[in-house]
């Protein structure tokens, strides 16, 4: 028993004694130790190239490896139970069970918090998931290190339902390996009772969530770089991946003047906190507000809840996914969810519960109100094709530029 | 974590006490190991040998693509990037963790003083003057371990929202607006919710050992013409106070790692705690190091109170060791 | 003034016992105006006010678990719409509650039949072993008593994210977690009632003829079986309050316990369902204390022990 123990305590003595010097000394100290770096670099641990990063100007097809080719034609389906990764509230009861009804199959859904939760359990393989919901900018690792399957379209009739960008997006070329979800834009959300600027008015609407007076009602998405990149935009700072240190800066300063003005909360339960009346003022996404409807007290109108988003569209777009996972059980089933979820009017049940707009061609954007699916003073929640054109999107950043972000963030939620 | 055993405080020793010149046969003699191995095997695999992994983690390398750990078990070819990281944002221009640490230790500080104010003259009551009402309150006052944690904060939630009771009451008599926001960034509200969460975890260790306090001192120094107050400071407190140590270190090891606290009575990071950083960045890739080394952190700086109090338990239980 | 009725030295008369002395000077305005700063009221009130303040929230939200409305803050008339009215969102009819709360069951049960057995050997074991190694296995065991919680889950974590194991995260793990973090129970209050018993009774079985084994079985356990009974129901009661440990060691949504569940939905979107799940643990909780304490009381009285419910609470 002595011999992990002693190490154990020798490197505890030896950390408490860096701990008393001074924080140079340990510097030089410490690299002067280093002699093997593993550091965080590229090529620092066990894989070779680096990572290919997508983006609009740069459309990626990702290839499709021998080691992990798409399932054949005309398989009949697995017995189940198809296991689902997701967020929380983040897929219609009706449609999970109209899918187990068709099948004679059980789904069990999965949450997590947020996706970098998402990689790394699905990473430990603890559980088989059949089919998980990323973000567009987690699919290059997804697919480099062999977690998602690929795609055989023959199950997949329902993709033509989607819009024209979706059929080979810039992410994923020729949708190899995903298929698109939901649609959003991240704006701002305000109760008219607590908030009654004109906030859609304002010269820089963006402003509003820096006003002293909404101390404490102030909410922000716990998201890195969502919310930076919205902080960005107040500034005017258009490219939200960037890389320039004076931009960094810009952000990194309205970030702290944001914490000491107003003292945001920092969570993703929007969509209950501004109906309940916890907060009266956020960044917001677009489905999230539309969901808020549903989580008013009864004796609230609709009426009282706001989102704007920049009607020329540059504000920030984004796409959810679902993915095919290579270590689940079931893939032919899963095919089929994923094209029970394209189905029309499947999606569009979908839509009315979860308040995320899916990517339907059938779904006229402009008459979202008058069908019904939106209450008109949320008529700015709807999500245009064109604006995926005109929208800034959040990019996958390279490891120095993404360490560069996540300080300043870090430093913003450690209260400093 | 509930109470604990305390060190005791002036007791004659227990009989069976020191020397135990016997055992026979070799399963005698035996018989201690054997019964004592699988739990010090158990010890040492989930217990030491994580701490080793720890180590592994913090001194290791990033995995390119997913940013995840690579854990390096030979410490000749520990990289100290992530240490360094930590240890050079703690002060100075780039400190952004300070404030979080420091944050930590006040809350941890303050709340453990308030524990102790509340707890100690309960403690006192309940064990020596209580008389015929000790076992009922007694029980009401071990009552908080049956209800989750989480329940009890859940509890605070529900009273202090915008339109809960705590601003109703508040508002009742019109002085006040009754529409404060408490569950948003105030230090007081997460020091509340501390000491309320764990005043239960010091009073009871204080009542054990306020319990065993020989009372014949304690009289004899009231017929030796002592006052009440006098009797108190001069012979009880002096008596109680390695109780009372052991119980604020009960206390505040504990909320040394607490993070939910904070999370659920602020949610703001104005209120974070190292706990809180520990919890946003253990799972983040390419910061699951930082995470480590800010639970070594934590580690080096409870290790001295820990030994402390293993130190005086142990010699409470005298010839034991 | 102490209330303890134990004879004192001093050799004087026998008097009234002090008790009745005490609540005679307590009573009458007189007595309060000669001496309104009498320790005892005002550790009374301290005590009272204590009690209110740590109780009433709590009482609170257990109302709150029959609104009939959505509000957790406004009270909207009585109803049982939580527990089974409610088609979807009642305890009775959501599935996830119903999950959280087999899963703290489940480990609860679990745990508290592993950290028993093998604290409870741990005990006897240590006791009757001299030397460094019992020593540092002790230092080992006090150790993993006050170690913040959170540093031993995150390691755990670590552990079962960056190794190959034969399980990953889900009961396992947390099981693992648990026993870890509670194995120091069992062990320390086995020691305590060991250290009372004493070592002449095992001689005395020996002497009359028992093997070591024998007298172990046959004389210290049955002396031990209270604080045995104790420290599983405190193992037990822990367990289900247990948070850190099984939220960083959950695997899947089935495998997130209540405690957990209670976390996410107060930062989400909780309703009068989750005060109504709160409600029916407290009240088993509650039950199985009870129960536990007769069982305790009785098995004490057998063995000659006093009993009192403090050791209900870990005291030693």
């Amino acid at each position: 028993m002595s011999a992990p123990r002693s190490v154990n305590r020798r490197t505890l003595i030896r950390n408490a004694a860096l701990l008393g010097l001074s924080v140079p000394a340990v510097n030089a100290l410490l690299a002067a130790c280093a002699e093997a770096p593993t550091s965080s670099n590229p090529g620092g641990g066990g894989s070779d190239a680096p990572l290919e990063m997508a983006s609009p100007d740069n459309p990626v097809t990702w290839p499709i490896s021998d080691d992990n080719p798409p399932i054949d034609d005309g398989m009949s389906p697995e017995a189940g139970p198809l296991l689902i990764y997701n967020y929380a509230d983040y897929l219609g009861p009706q449609v999970i069970k109209s899918f187990e009804e068709k099948y004679g199959v059980e789904v069990k859904v999965s949450t997590f918090n947020d996706t970098d939760e998402m990689l790394t359990k699905i990473r430990t393989g603890a559980v088989p998931y059949d089919i998980c919901f990323p973000s567009y900018d987690q699919i290059a690792r997804m697919v480099t290190a062999q977690i998602a399957r690929p795609l055989n379209h023959s199950y997949l009739g329902n993709l033509d339902n989607v819009w024209d960008v979706f059929q080979s997006p810039w992410y994923d070329g020729e949708a190899r390996y995903s298929v698109p979800y939901s649609i959003y834009t991240t704006g701002i959300g305000w109760r008219t009772d607590q908030v009654t600027d004109d906030i859609a008015g304002m010269d820089n609407p963006y402003d509003i969530l820096w006003t002293p007076s909404y101390a404490g009602k102030v909410a922000v998405i716990d998201d890195w770089h969502t919310c930076m990149a919205q902080v960005g935009l107040r500034a005017g700072i258009t490219d939200v991946n960037t890389s320039s240190a004076d931009d960094l800066s810009v952000i990194q300063d309205n970030l702290t003047e944001l914490a000491s003005t107003v003292k945001p909360k920092v969570n993703i339960s929007m969509y209950n906190d501004l109906p309940a009346g916890q907060i009266g003022l956020c960044q917001m996404w677009s489905g999230d507000v539309v969901n808020a409807q549903y989580y008013l007290p009864n004796d609230t109108s609709v009426d009282v809840l706001q989102y704007w988003f920049p009607e020329d569209g540059k504000g920030l777009v984004d796409n959810d996914l679902m993915l095919v996972l290579k270590g689940g059980n079931n893939p032919v089933l899963a095919h089929l969810f994923l094209d029970h979820m394209l189905d029309e009017k499947n999606s569009l049940k979908n839509f009315g519960y979860i308040g995320y707009q899916p990517p339907q061609k059938v779904l006229d954007t402009d008459r979202l109100v008058a069908d019904g699916y939106l209450p008109e003073n949320l008529a700015t929640a709807a999500v245009q094709e064109s604006w995926f054109d005109t929208g800034y999107r959040l990019l996958e950043l390279d490891v120095d530029n993404d360490q560069a972000w996540h300080r300043i963030w870090q430093q913003f939620k450690a209260g400093a | 974590m509930t109470a604990a055993p305390v060190p005791a405080t002036k007791e004659p020793q227990a009989p069976g006490g020191p020397a135990a010149p016997q055992r026979r046969g070799i399963v005698g003699k035996s018989l201690g190991p054997l019964l004592a191995l699988p739990g010090i095997v158990w010890l040492l695999l989930f217990f030491v040998a994580p701490l080793y992994v720890v180590l592994a983690v913090v001194f290791g390398g990033v995995d390119p693509i997913f940013r995840t750990v690579i854990p390096v078990w030979n410490p000749v070819r520990w990289s100290s990037e992530q240490p360094i990281y930590v240890l050079t944002h703690i002060v100075g221009e780039d400190g952004i963790f300070g404030p979080a640490l420091l944050r930590t230790a006040v809350y941890v500080l303050t709340a453990s003083v308030l524990c102790l104010v509340i707890a100690f003259p309960i403690a006192y009551y309940v064990a020596r003057l209580a008389g015929r009402w000790r076992g009922l309150l007694l029980a009401l006052l071990i009552a908080p371990f049956w209800i989750s944690y989480m329940m009890r904060m859940l509890a605070w939630v529900n009273l202090l929202a915008n339109d809960g009771l705590v601003n109703r009451i508040v508002s009742v008599g019109g002085l006040f607006p009754g529409d404060t926001v408490w569950l948003s960034g105030h230090s007081g509200v997460v020091i509340l919710g501390l000491v309320y969460g764990y005043v239960p975890y010091m009073i009871i260790p204080l009542y054990a050992g306020l319990d065993r306090l020989p009372s014949e001192l304690i009289e004899g120094a009231r017929d030796l013409g002592a006052g009440r107050w006098s009797a108190f400071w001069r012979v009880t407190w002096p008596m109680s106070r390695p109780v009372v140590i052991a119980s604020i270190l009960l206390t505040c090891l504990p909320m040394l790692g607490d993070y939910f606290t904070s999370d659920l009575l602020s949610g703001s990071p104005q209120t974070s705690m190292v706990g809180n950083l520990i919890n946003e960045t253990v799972l983040t890739p390419g910061q699951t190091g930082q995470a480590g080394a800010f639970v070594l952190l934590v580690l080096i700086v409870s290790l001295l109170p820990m030994v402390y109090y293993v130190r005086s338990v142990q010699r409470a239980d005298g010839a034991v060791v | 003034m102490s209330t303890s009725t134990a004879p004192r030295s001093t050799g004087k008369a026998p008097r009234q016992p002090r008790q009745l002395r005490q609540l005679r000077q307590l009573r009458g305005p007189v007595g309060w105006w000669r001496d309104p700063w009498r320790k005892p009221r005002v550790l009374v009130a301290v005590t009272v006010g204590y009690l209110l303040w740590s109780l009433l929230p709590v009482l609170v939200a257990v109302l709150f678990s029959f609104n009939d409305g959505r509000s957790r803050t406004t009270w909207q008339g009585f109803s049982m719409r939580w527990y089974y009215g409610d088609p979807i969102r009642s305890v009775w009819h959501d599935d996830t509650l119903q999950t959280a709360l087999m899963q703290t069951l489940k480990l609860g049960v679990v745990t508290t039949l592993i950290t028993v057995p093998l604290g409870v050997m741990l005990a006897i074991g240590l006791d009757r072993w001299r030397g460094r190694i019992p020593s540092s296995a002790n230092s080992m065991l006090l150790l993993s008593f006050v170690l913040p919680e959170t540093l031993l889950a995150v390691a755990l974590l670590m552990v079962v994210t960056t190794l190959v194991l034969p399980f990953t995260l889900g009961t396992t793990a947390q099981v693992i977690g648990l026993v870890t973090f509670q194995l120091s129970y069992p062990a320390i209050l086995v020691r305590a009632r060991l250290a009372t018993i004493g070592q002449a009774m095992e001689e005395a079985a020996m002497d009359l003829g028992a093997t070591p084994l024998q007298a172990q079985r046959r004389v210290i356990l049955p002396m031990l079986v209270p604080a045995i009974v104790a420290s599983a129901v405190l193992v037990f009661a822990d367990v289900i309050d247990d948070f850190v440990l099984v939220r960083y060691l959950s695997g899947d949504a089935a495998t997130e316990p209540m405690s957990v569940k209670v976390y996410n939905s107060a930062r989400a979107a909780p309703t009068p369902a989750l005060n109504a799940l709160v409600t029916l643990t407290l009240v088993a909780a509650m039950l199985a204390v009870a129960l536990g304490f007769l069982l305790y009381r009785y098995l004490a009285k057998r063995a000659g022990d006093q009993e009192s419910i403090g050791s209900f609470a870990g005291e030693t």
